[in-house]
């Protein structure tokens, strides 16, 4: 997995966004007061719009304290028996249906299975679950509204809040019903299309050259479209290599003179790593002089810098709160480097690297580690206890190397005229594995808040749109926040080609987005339209939730544990949301007249 | 009937208008009407004469263009009102996917009732309406009248003061229809306000203490039924034990042949005739209150 920003920490992110929200929360709130001041103006005059905003102020004000949990919970009630009418179950029918026919479609020869089919039944379910989310939420109250079902409901003592609530939380209910019955599921498609074994192939053992404590090398037989190559000590028991992600374990029995191997399930295909990041990282430059970043090799990369090969650049992690009593065995480190070539050179072979343990006040190291990195790679190494520094000499990991539970790894690109890209979370200490289930329930955590999300809007939108338009606008907002960093990077102009007034004129003149339009009226125009659109864009896209942020796909897919910080985040950026949409929600249908 | 008004109208107007903004119909015109406590109220008017949108603005489904729509004392869009009503719509806009139990309780949980008032409150009803042997099939299933007879329970899920019902005798089979009278006149005895509107002028006849003619947005008439229904211009003679040729000189002779007078009296008419007379009247003299001679 290659992290392209900084996870958020929720205690950073909560006064911030909490004062952000209630910044924004009063704007609108002042806005909707004024306009409502000037309609009533424009309708009663003056000295009634005072009296009348005022009303209004204090029934919204009433309606919102005096809802009733047992209304809003009949009301969820009624959403989720409209759901089932509308044969929701449908949308899980269409999922058990991909899951049976899914082995035709992915990739049985994948390098990583795990990663492959983890990405699947996670984005298959995001995607039916929104879309399902989309279509009960906008189609709901339009439709209420036009079979006149929602006169019995409003000459009720309902507060209009309590039909945007309780319609939200019904169809939430339905969608974590949905959702609990897929995430089963798909662990369950999952765990049984990547559990596996094999057989040792006894044949193909083989003495190791060069040892004489009696191993044995070979290799197993081929299941799942892959073999490993296995190492057994003089007993027969021993481990298999890494291949498609996984390892097996394999112990011996013995039977007389009869040796059977047996091979175990796959270790390592369906984890959840707890990294431990460095806590600063610092660069050397070619000319070994320090600094806070490494070079650039373009644009796309911001979030990492890059370290030059067969130089003196270098990235050096320092890690704290390495001990003994953490870390008894040595340290588990685990690398993904990014790695850009100025020259191809063998693609297969990985561009070489060394990794040297300093302590950060002696400033004693180890004797130099090399590897090769690969892209989108994690190379896992287990640092032992006892090294040696560069005289060859015994030291100790944490008596010589360790300061004050501090510890600094400084990485090199060995390779002329190649380059590692380095970001902090590039290189950590695997401190523990979290449980995998667990994992997969936060992954599912995070659809259910998009769920969410949708509902809301939905909800939202349909309380003055009608259903079709409802439902585009609702899309129009989930499209906008997968792509909201386009769409802000357009508004604030960072996107070649300007505008989208500009870049219309581009297309429809098959111009390059990289030459500059022509100077006169016609492009001030266009330039002066797109300033305006730009600046309704940025604000409007400001407002509008980042789903992208709600994606912990990648984490649960590439083995990582999902940072309880994350998930805070985004359950209370979801609540915020909901707040948000639930007040609109309620002000739009308080202004409108249902029998209309 | 008590002195105390239930339901108020200060010349409340309604204007429909387009999405710009641009009056299209003027489908009410300042309506003052009072209704008061006990009373059976009926509206009457032809299509579009305004007696749904009077009850809408009442039900605070829609909003009035100016004046005052007023419900126990309070204004027709604050929703603290409907504690205390009850609205039986023109069509039966129940969930069809409800069965009658389900939508009786799910309508007490929308006035905060406990469980066990619900379940209490649902059975009466189901037995008050007569669909004890269809309670628990979905209102999908429903015929008419059986849908107009579980709407009107809905209606009552709360015991309401004043009871809504807009064409309550649509889709109703005779007997149905009968039923549907009887039990407003229990309503009335239980000292509960009706306000209903009708386009079944017999019905409304037999039921109503005073109602309220509208016609294209104005009020025509209104007043209590039995006042409304004299002929003013006519007398009518009942008398028993004369001969056959003292008939050919009523008043003076029955005297003089010493017949018994059983009543003197007007003649009413049908409340079909009125309500016809006043709409040909509106209609040759538009914008103009009903000849009260008439």
């Amino acid at each position: 997995m290659v992290r392209e920003t900084d996870p958020p920490l929720f205690s950073q992110w909560l006064w911030p966004s909490v004062l952000y929200f209630l910044e924004a929360a009063a704007i609108l709130g002042l806005l909707t007061v004024v306009l409502s001041f000037l309609v009533a103006a424009f309708r009663y005059g003056p000295v009634a719009a005072g009296d009348v905003t005022y009303q209004a102020v204090r029934t919204s004000l009433r309606d919102l304290f005096s809802l009733s949990p047992r209304r809003i919970s009949a009301l969820a009630w009624l959403a989720v028996q409209e759901s089932l009418r509308r044969r929701v179950l449908v949308g899980f029918a269409v999922f058990l249906l991909i899951l049976l026919f899914a082995g035709w479609f992915l990739d049985a020869n994948s390098n990583d299975p795990a990663t492959l089919y983890l990405s699947f039944v996670l984005t298959a379910t995001t995607w039916l679950v929104l879309l399902m989310a989309l279509f009960l939420s906008a189609l709901s109250l339009p439709a209420d509204i036009k079979n006149h079902t929602i006169y019995t409901i409003v000459t009720k003592p309902v507060r209009l809040g309590e039909i945007v609530l309780g319609r939200i939380l019904g169809f939430a209910v339905i969608g974590t019903l949905m959702l609990g019955i897929m995430g089963l599921f798909s662990y369950i498609f999952v765990a049984r299309v990547l559990n596996h074994t094999h057989e040792v192939d006894v044949a193909s053992l083989k003495n190791v050259p060069n040892d004489s404590s009696g191993s044995r090398a070979g290799r197993t037989t081929l299941a799942q479209n892959h073999r490993h190559q296995v190492t057994l000590d003089a007993k027969g028991n021993g481990s298999t290599d890494i291949a498609q992600g996984h390892y097996h374990n394999v112990t011996a029995s013995t039977d007389g003179d009869k040796v059977t191997y047996d091979v175990g399930p796959p270790q390592d295909l369906l984890t959840a790593r707890v990294p431990e990041f460095a806590t600063a990282l610092r660069f050397k430059d070619r000319s070994g002089k320090g600094g806070d970043r490494g070079i650039s090799v373009g644009n796309e990369w911001k979030y990492r810098s890059y370290i030059e090969g067969a130089t003196l650049a270098a990235a050096i992690f320092t890690f704290s709160d390495i001990t003994p009593e953490r870390y008894p065995n040595g340290l588990p480190i685990e690398m993904t480097i990014r790695v850009f070539r100025s020259y191809k050179g063998d693609v297969e072979k990985g561009i070489l690297g060394s990794l040297v343990l300093k302590n950060p006040k002696t400033g004693r190291a180890s004797q130099i580690e090399t590897f090769r990195a690969k892209d989108f790679y994690i190379d896992h190494r287990d640092i032992p206890r006892t090294l040696t520094d560069p005289t060859g000499k015994t030291i100790d990991l944490f008596d010589d190397l360790v300061a004050d539970g501090q510890l600094e790894i400084e990485l090199q690109c060995l390779d002329d005229s190649q380059y590692f890209g380095v970001a902090k979370p590039d290189i950590y200490l695997r401190a523990r594995d979290a449980s995998f289930t667990m994992n997969f329930a936060k992954s599912y955590l995070a659809i259910w808040v998009q769920m969410l999300l949708v509902t809301g809007f939905g909800v939202m939108f349909s309380t003055f749109l009608s259903g079709a338009v409802a439902m585009m606008a609702t899309l129009a907002t989930i499209v906008m926040g997968f792509f909201k960093q386009f769409v802000v990077d357009v508004a604030q102009g960072a996107v070649q080609g300007g505008g989208p007034i500009e870049s219309f004129v581009r297309i429809v003149k098959k111009q390059n987005v990289t030459t500059q339009m022509e100077p006169g009226l016609s492009t001030d125009v266009i330039q002066a339209g797109d300033r305006v659109f730009m600046w309704f864009m940025t604000h409007v896209t400001g407002l509008l939730p980042d789903f992208r942020q709600f994606d912990n796909v990648d984490y649960v897919a590439h083995g990582f544990d999902i940072p309880p910080d994350v998930v805070l985040v985004q359950v209370f950026t979801a609540l915020g949301y909901i707040a948000a949409v639930f007040a609109i929600g309620y002000l739009f249908l308080r202004t409108r007249e249902v029998a209309r | 009937m008590s002195s105390e008004v239930v339901v108020e109208t200060r010349n409340l107007s309604k204007d429909y208008r387009d999405f710009w903004g641009r009056q299209k119909v003027r489908a009410l015109k300042a309506l003052d009407l009072e209704i008061r406590r006990g009373e059976i109220f009926g509206l009457l008017g032809p299509n579009g004469s305004g007696k749904t949108t009077t009850i809408k603005l009442l039900l605070g489904l829609l909003f009035p263009t100016s004046g005052q729509a007023l419900v126990f004392g309070r204004d027709a869009t604050d929703v603290s009102k409907n504690e205390r009503l009850g609205y039986l719509p023109e069509e039966s806009y129940l969930y069809r996917f409800l069965n009658a139990e389900e939508t009786l309780d799910f309508y007490g949980r929308l006035f905060d009732m406990p469980a066990a008032v619900r379940k209490q409150r649902t059975a009466e009803l189901i037995d008050l309406v007569g669909l004890n042997w269809a309670k628990r099939r979905q209102l999908k299933e429903y015929s008419k009248g059986m849908a107009r007879r579980i709407g009107l329970a809905q209606a009552l899920i709360n015991d309401p003061e004043l009871i809504m019902l807009d064409e309550p005798t649509s889709g109703l089979d005779p007997i149905g229809t009968r039923e549907m009278k009887d039990l407003i006149l229990k309503l009335k005895s239980q000292g509960k306000t009706v306000l209903m509107c009708s386009h079944l002028l017999a019905d409304v006849q037999d039921v109503c203490d005073r109602i309220a003619i509208l016609h294209q947005g104005e009020l025509k008439e209104l007043g209590r039924v039995d006042t409304l229904l004299k002929v003013r211009d006519e007398t009518e003679i009942r008398a028993r034990g004369l001969s056959e040729a003292a008939q050919n000189e009523i008043r003076s002779v029955i005297e003089r042949h010493h017949g018994t007078v059983l009543s003197l009296d007007n003649p009413t008419t049908t409340l079909e005739e009125l309500f016809l007379a006043i709409v040909r009247d509106s209609e040759a003299r538009p914008g103009r209150r009903a000849k009260q001679d008439s």
